[in-house]
């Protein structure tokens, strides 16, 4: 065939020329390039880099200032969103909570609903959707515009570049800290963003290793129980502050897991050396302030927020479902909470949680009103709540936490919810981004199970220690 | 509720049973997969080797040494040999066993296997050279003709194997190497390395931690029964002559090399200017062409422009742009520094 | 990710004013398909966002953009379907993270690419621009950030290098969208015709190297008469790209 001929032909030139193909000719591009630029570039003066650029560079990248300040600007950004979100999110609960739902109610009962569609509809839908948006939409509105502006502004090459030396020596590749950081965000989005390592090893530890930066359906959840539990032992002037320590605690805890797990993987399942790592620093830029705030809000936590209450709806519903559908004598949520009290002590946690984490798969974000939801059901605490299987918030912390601690919550078990939130499997959406990007059933099952059983590891180990402590 | 204490030990307990059951190799479940498989033509095929080898340095072997060296039964490997004879893959000549013509082609479609094997590990994959001839050790019985053809033209029919050894062609052909041991040169000598030797092991190692780069240009300073000593890309080594007498060195005239200090990127300092010469061989496949594309090309100046805190990576400006790397990376890319006289700001 | 949607065009008569129509997502029925190739981090999502109004993801590093993403836009009656792609930084590579835009550019035959170049760093990425060269006739170069390159005292003569390369040099700010109108109205001409771009096919290769294209080439030449980019192929065979030794067997990239 003619094709054939062609091959073979190339073949053997490429036999002749041997092996410096590639180079010449990438030297012989270089060096057009050269003349080409020369002819029509004028550089005035000497401009380098500017001087403010490498001054900068110098300093976040230092040996002793370049860790510090990589933590530093961690803690100010989660600050500020703790700080922050206190105060919308309680006016947000007030009136989807507090206004809205009442009426909503209302209109249903003048409409004659029947009570399980009301029931369906409000106190599973509604609120769940109320829920994740006011406890969500406040958070993610200061952190996501401000982790674009550092986005931005050109720090996040830095942090890999930072990084770099203890993910090689995990066996990772260096820019796993990009890609950690957009994890941050979400880790649906951490796991396309892996598609820049190009080693296959690399990047599946990227991918499952993506799980461990807290995500922002997780955040707020750290937030309430840190504040609840963590932030009360101290005197209320520090509460913001020892509040805000424990959440970095943790998320700093979620870095040294990303990198134990990788160096596990690389030797054991993913087994092989190091490959390179390359990286551009682009100069910095200073972001447009405004209009980032405005993009950031807009696209961003808007979209997330689309794509949780999708997930939040069905999954109020299907709370609501289980807690009024019965089986024997007891509901389903009651039967399934019944039997897994027994393991969930174990690991310092109960049955309820265990139960929330099953039915928020889909979304970590409705994790905690579940929660709330199946302790008020599954203690009848009375005088809190409206009923079985109808999620609300709170109006306040404290109460939130009179709930718990009726509910048999200890402080064990809040660090545990708070180890336990860190530690357990993606959400669906990102299991499934997980195997579009592996094609792998294989590596999307450990990618799910790995983090769930270091999730009970962990919880166990800290569990057990503290009662030989207590 | 149990008693904590229990309950640890009872993890504890388990977590060990689990390590000793899947310890990566010398884990039980693991040894119990490897006594499987043992395949006679495997053991064939080895026989196959050393002989060509040995045929190759010009000694002599005996079923004896054989014996001695593989790690079967002796008599697994005797049944083996009578069976090779049958099969007129070799013969016997007084006592000593020699390849037959059918058995020497066996033995380079063998090697042909192993050293395109050892070179597709280094082009595309990401193993240590330290794994890659157990690796191919192992896949050399595995693929079938039709396979290795495609492998030799994927990896576009290469002429050398990663460690310099030539790869017999199809019809089996085998480039010479028209060099020698490194302690056959005397004091003074310059040369260039063109083969380093990968067996055995424990030697392959040294050299690997001395981190030479097959084609870097060596100048010997000393040598004597003890020691050798030579100078390299601006850095000194000292080998015992055993170790020395692994790597192959073809010699080179004082007129065939400019007389430039070569150095490594990795020991350019801060505020040293430099300009690059080229990319060592040693530094292949896809990281290769990496680097080539961000600009370390031949002639382009090179200075550091940042260091990380744990001083590896570091940033290089080249071309106007500031590109960090690793030093395991840097260390291949050779530079000659020059000296830029009025410091411009 | 983004499904084009069904309606048409139903505003575009009101528009005829501003030659411009942001259609967002609205792709159907496209007249001519514009690729943006470039290095990584040079403003092509920002060049995208200017253009079709979508509000793809931008940021300061490099590999910001992963997959790639269409939209849309209307210029003198003319329906535009654009594609932002990865950043990469040259098309002979072989490795993973590069391979949706280098197969963009090679198999996915945009009517007109638009290479945006970083203007503060214009040598390094010619690199890119020169490559590109040899498998296109119809190309923009999108001189781009250019106040940076103000900033830092750097001066482009666009005319010269129009002229080196043979193809509209375009100099841009794509963040503050300046020089934005000027590169939809080269690009319009560059689609249908109206400007004919002569590039600039690379000339320092060694000779034997050189030797080896030729001959190769005129046997591409022999078996596919029509092929536009006999020599981009010869290179890339003797390099054994598999994609491209794929391509030349089923003879992918003769239907022009
Ligand atoms: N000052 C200035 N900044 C710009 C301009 N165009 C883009 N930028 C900024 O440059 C950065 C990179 O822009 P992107 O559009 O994400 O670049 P890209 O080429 O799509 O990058 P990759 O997707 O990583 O290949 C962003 O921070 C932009 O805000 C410009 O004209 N001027
Ligand atoms: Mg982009």
């Amino acid at each position: 065939m003619k094709t054939n001929k062609i091959l073979n032909t190339s073949n053997d030139l490429r036999w002749q020329i041997g092996e410096g193909f590639h180079d010449k000719l990438t030297e012989g591009i270089y060096s057009d390039a050269a003349t080409i630029a020369q002819n029509s570039v004028h550089k005035k003066g000497d401009a380098k880099r500017f001087r403010f650029d490498r001054s900068l560079d110098k300093i976040v990248t230092s040996k002793i200032w370049g860790f510090p300040i990589m933590i530093l600007i961690l803690s100010v950004v989660l600050w500020l969103t703790i700080i922050g979100a206190n105060y919308p999110s309680g006016l947000l609960a007030d009136l989807l909570i507090g206004e809205i739902y009442p009426w909503l109610k209302g209109i249903g009962e003048s409409l004659g609903f029947s009570w399980w569609l009301s029931g369906f509809l409000f106190d599973g839908v509604y609120l769940a959707l109320a829920w994740v948006i006011a406890v969500m939409l406040p958070p993610m509105a200061i952190f996501f515009p401000l982790f674009t502006l550092l986005e931005d502004f050109g720090y996040l090459p830095r942090v890999a570049f930072n990084l770099d030396h203890l993910l090689k020596k995990s066996g990772a590749h260096g820019k796993q800290a990009l890609t950690m950081s957009m994890g941050f965000g979400c880790n649906a989005a951490g796991v396309i963003a892996t598609r820049i390592i190009d080693s296959p090893r690399e990047r599946l530890i990227a991918i499952i290793t993506n799980n461990f930066s807290l995500c922002n359906g997780r955040w707020p959840t750290q937030i309430l129980i840190a504040s609840i539990f963590i932030g009360a032992l101290v005197p209320e002037n520090f509460a913001g502050a020892v509040s805000t320590l424990a959440v970095i605690a943790i998320a700093l805890l979620g870095i040294f897991f990303t990198f134990i797990v990788s160096l596990f993987l690389s030797k054991t399942m993913l087994k092989g050396e190091v490959s390179s790592f390359t990286l551009e620093l682009p100069p910095y830029r200073p972001p447009r302030f405004w209009k980032t705030i405005y993009t950031s809000l807009i696209d961003r936590t808007l979209i997330v927020l689309w794509r949780a209450c999708i997930f939040a709806a069905p999954a109020g519903a299907v709370i609501w479902l289980i807690s009024n559908v019965s089986i024997g004598d007891s509901n389903i949520a009651n039967w399934m909470i019944l039997h897994m009290d027994g393991f969930g002590l174990l690991l310092g946690l109960n049955g309820v949680i265990l139960l929330a984490y099953i039915v928020a798969i889909p979304a970590n974000e409705i994790v905690i009103p579940t929660i709330l939801m199946l302790t008020v059901m599954s203690a009848a605490i009375t005088g809190v709540g409206e009923g079985n299987g109808v999620m609300f918030e709170l109006e306040s912390v404290p109460a939130t936490g009179d709930i718990l601690k009726a509910g048999g919550w200890t402080l064990l078990t809040a660090i545990n919810l708070m180890l336990f939130s860190l530690l357990h499997n993606p959400c669906s959406t990102t299991i499934y981004t997980i195997y579009k990007e592996t094609k792998s059933v294989k590596w999307t099952t450990i990618a799910s199970i790995l983090p769930i059983i270091l999730g009970f590891t962990v919880c166990f180990i800290v569990t057990q220690v503290w009662r030989i402590l207590a | 509720m149990t008693n904590p204490v229990t309950l640890l030990i009872i993890f504890g307990i388990v977590l060990v049973l689990l390590f000793i059951l899947f310890y990566p190799k010398t884990g039980f479940y693991w040894r119990l997969q490897q006594s499987y498989k043992t395949d006679p033509k495997i053991l064939i095929e080895d026989i196959l080797k050393k002989l060509y080898h040995a045929e190759d340095n010009g000694t002599k072997l005996s079923s004896d040494h054989i014996i001695n060296s593989l790690n079967s039964s002796p008599k697994k490997i005797l049944e083996t040999i009578s069976e090779m004879e049958d099969k007129e893959l070799i013969r016997f000549k007084k006592g000593e066993i020699k390849l037959s013509e059918t058995g020497m082609d066996y033995a380079l479609r063998i090697i042909r296997v192993h050293r395109l094997w050892e070179k597709y590990l280094s082009e595309k994959t990401g193993f240590h050279k330290k794994d890659w001839h157990e690796i191919a050790e192992k896949m050399e019985h595995k693929l079938d003709s039709q396979q290795t053809k495609q492998l030799a033209i994927n990896l576009g029919n290469p002429r050398f194997d990663p460690h310099g050894d030539p790869i017999p062609t199809e019809t089996g052909e085998v480039e010479q190497l028209n060099g020698k041991p490194l302690p056959k040169f005397k004091e003074g000598a310059i040369g260039r390395i063109i083969h380093i030797e990968d067996e055995p092991e424990i030697i392959y190692k040294q050299i690997l931690a001395e981190d030479l780069h097959i084609g870097s240009h060596i100048h010997i300073i000393e040598k004597n029964k003890k020691r050798i000593v030579f100078h390299s890309e601006g850095e000194e080594f000292i080998l015992a002559p055993i170790v020395a007498n692994n790597i192959t060195i073809s010699e080179l005239k004082k007129e065939d090399i400019s007389e430039k200090d070569t150095f490594r990127l990795s020991n350019l300092k801060e505020h040293e200017h430099a300009k690059i010469i080229g990319i060592s061989r040693e530094c292949r496949g896809e990281i290769r062409r990496r680097l080539l594309d961000l600009g370390f090309v031949m002639n382009t100046k090179i200075e550091v422009d940042l260091t990380s805190p744990m001083r590896n990576p570091r940033a290089y400006l080249v071309r106007d742009t500031s590109i960090a790397i690793r030093n395991e990376q840097a260390k291949f890319i050779l530079i000659e520094k020059i000296k830029i006289h009025a410091e411009t700001n | 990710m983004q499904k084009p949607t069904n309606s048409a065009c139903e505003g575009c008569d009101l528009n005829q004013a501003s030659n411009l129509k942001k259609l967002g997502i609205n792709i159907d029925n496209n007249d001519y398909v514009v690729a943006l190739a470039g290095n990584p981090n040079t403003g092509k999502s920002t060049v995208f966002n200017a253009l079709t109004g979508l509000k793809q993801h931008t940021g300061n590093w490099p590999g910001k953009t992963v997959t790639r993403a269409e939209g849309g836009y209307n210029f003198n009656n003319n329906k535009y379907k654009i594609v932002d792609l990865p950043g990469t930084y040259s098309l002979l590579s072989t490795s993973q993270d590069e391979e949706v835009a280098r197969n963009f550019i090679l198999f996915g035959k945009p009517d007109v690419t638009i290479i945006v170049v970083d203007a503060s760093r214009l040598e390094r990425n010619l690199n890119l621009v020169l490559q590109i060269l040899e498998i296109t006739n119809k190309a923009v170069l999108c001189l781009n950030l250019m106040d940076e390159a103000t900033r830092l005292d750097i001066e482009i003569d666009d005319r010269t290098l129009a002229r080196d390369l043979g193809i509209p040099v375009v100099p841009t700010s794509a963040r503050s969208k300046e020089g934005i109108p000027e590169l939809l109205k080269t690009v319009h001409q560059v689609a249908t015709g109206e400007i004919i771009c002569k590039p600039h096919r690379i000339k320092n290769v060694p000779k034997n190297i050189n030797n080896a294209i030729e001959k190769l080439r005129l046997e591409i030449e022999a078996t596919y008469p029509n092929v536009p980019n006999s020599r981009w192929i010869a290179l890339r065979l003797l390099d054994g790209d598999e994609r491209i030794i794929e391509a030349v067997k089923t003879g992918e990239f003769i239907t022009e």
